[in-house]
């Protein structure tokens, strides 16, 4: 069964248009035309006559969560997810940085989404590998069962058995080209804060220009300030112009929290974050 | 010249700096090449305390809180345990030595477990030699 995204984008363009009509909403967040069909650009259809507008193709990458946290409190928000999409949702509703009954959630369920720059496909590659979105008041399609689950974890094997030094120049390699344009920082439904660590003059956490020690620092510490909080959606990884694979450093965190707090971020609506929870029982062994 | 390790020791008031503190006063020897910070709880540590103390030179970095269970606040060390769990897991990913970075649960009492661990510590970072993948050419 292929995934017919013109159906989709049918149905997108139906409930926004009827959330838009109705005044449930007064913001959809989704799709439009970029200057290709390759290059979608997200949109934010504010009345019905912008509808028409909303595109869905298999390059419709972004993860719309991103533009949740811009809109003032009380502002309603019809929002069209993806499977990892709706988990960054689900974390943003964690944190408080929305309310539940704010957001009316457009599930789509999909596979076969395509990176618009190499034309790979990008399930379990570069994103959490789900097919269906976790959260949803509105399900665009039918939820997909019976295709093979792919591990989101599988892309690691090589870098873990890597040997630990040329690890490290493996990632020094990698940050030193970084160009700290902070694409990644912005492209992500989990960076909100203002102003950034890294934007702070006191204390001066890390160099600014794009120099090794600084850009250690920078990634590090965003590794650090994502544990148990990433998605897996990979959009970093994909707004990054040089190209530098921070999904590795994510979707290894995010395993690691996965084997010592036993949950995935996003993943449900009852459990609270891991790194702002804790266990009485947790063992000193993840110290060691 | 000897290589001599400079360590960052991180020490919770409550717990292991007044542990550092019997440890000095009942005269126990121990390495000098700890520099002690005290912070009020274990989970006032901002991991970028840890990062930021590998670029600035340090060799190893110690942090000693109260036993869990035993926080003067009653649960900060029990958040620091997965933060800093988290912090090690970057470290070894990141192709540094997680051997580098070491939490230990130390009570007010235990000024011999404070003494011991030093100078275990010192002498693991002695062995595995000066930091120099994070170290920022001064």
């Amino acid at each position: 069964m292929a995934i017919s995204f013109k159906q989709i984008e049918e149905k997108l363009k139906a409930e926004s248009k009827r959330l838009l009509e109705t005044g449930q909403v007064s913001v959809v967040l989704a799709y439009q035309n970029g200057y290709d069909e390759k290059h979608p650009m997200p949109y934010a259809a504010k009345c019905v006559s912008d509808v028409e507008n909303i595109i869905f193709n298999e390059y419709c990458n972004f993860n719309m969560a991103r533009y949740l946290v811009r809109y003032s409190r009380g502002t309603k928000i019809a929002i069209a997810v993806k499977a990892a999409d709706s988990r960054a949702v689900i974390q943003l509703l964690h944190e408080e940085k929305v309310c539940r009954e704010d957001v009316v959630v457009m599930g789509i369920p999909v596979y076969g989404m395509k990176n618009s720059e190499t034309g790979q496909e990008i399930d379990g590659q570069t994103t959490c590998g789900l097919y269906n979105p976790v959260l949803y008041d509105i399900l665009l399609g039918e939820e997909i069962h019976g295709k093979p689950v792919v591990s989101p974890f599988e892309v690691l094997t090589p870098y873990e058995a890597m040997d630990r030094e040329d690890r490290f120049v493996f990632w020094k390699k990698e940050f030193d080209r970084c160009i700290r344009c902070y694409a990644c920082r912005k492209a992500c439904p989990m960076c909100y804060c203002d102003p950034c660590f890294i934007d702070q003059q006191k204390p001066r956490w890390g160099e600014k220009s794009p120099q090794s020690s600084g850009n250690f620092m920078y990634h590090l510490t965003r590794f650090h300030h994502l544990a148990g909080r990433c998605v897996d959606c990979g959009e970093c990884s994909r707004a990054c112009p040089v190209n530098i694979p921070l999904y590795l450093f994510h979707k290894k965190m995010a395993k690691e929290c996965k084997e010592m707090f036993g949950q995935g971020a996003g993943m449900s609506l009852k459990d609270k974050p891991v790194l702002i929870n804790f266990r009485v029982d947790d063992s000193d062994k993840i110290l060691e | 010249m000897s290589f001599e390790p400079k360590i960052l020791g991180i020490a919770c008031n409550w717990c292991t700096y007044t542990g550092a503190d019997l440890a000095g006063t009942t005269r126990l020897q121990y390495p000098q090449n700890l520099r002690v910070v005290r912070v009020m709880c274990s989970s006032r540590i901002n991991p970028s305390f840890i990062f930021r103390a590998f670029q600035m030179g340090a060799d190893g970095v110690l942090i000693g809180g109260c036993h869990p269970g035993d926080c003067h606040y009653n649960t900060g060390n029990l958040y620091a345990r997965r933060r800093l769990a988290v912090t090690k897991k970057i470290l070894d990913f990141s192709g540094m030595e997680p051997e580098r970075f070491r939490v230990e649960w130390i009570s007010a009492s235990e000024g011999n477990k404070f003494a011991e661990v030093v100078t275990e510590f010192t002498e693991q970072i002695r062995k595995l030699g000066p930091q120099t993948k994070f170290k920022i050419a001064l």
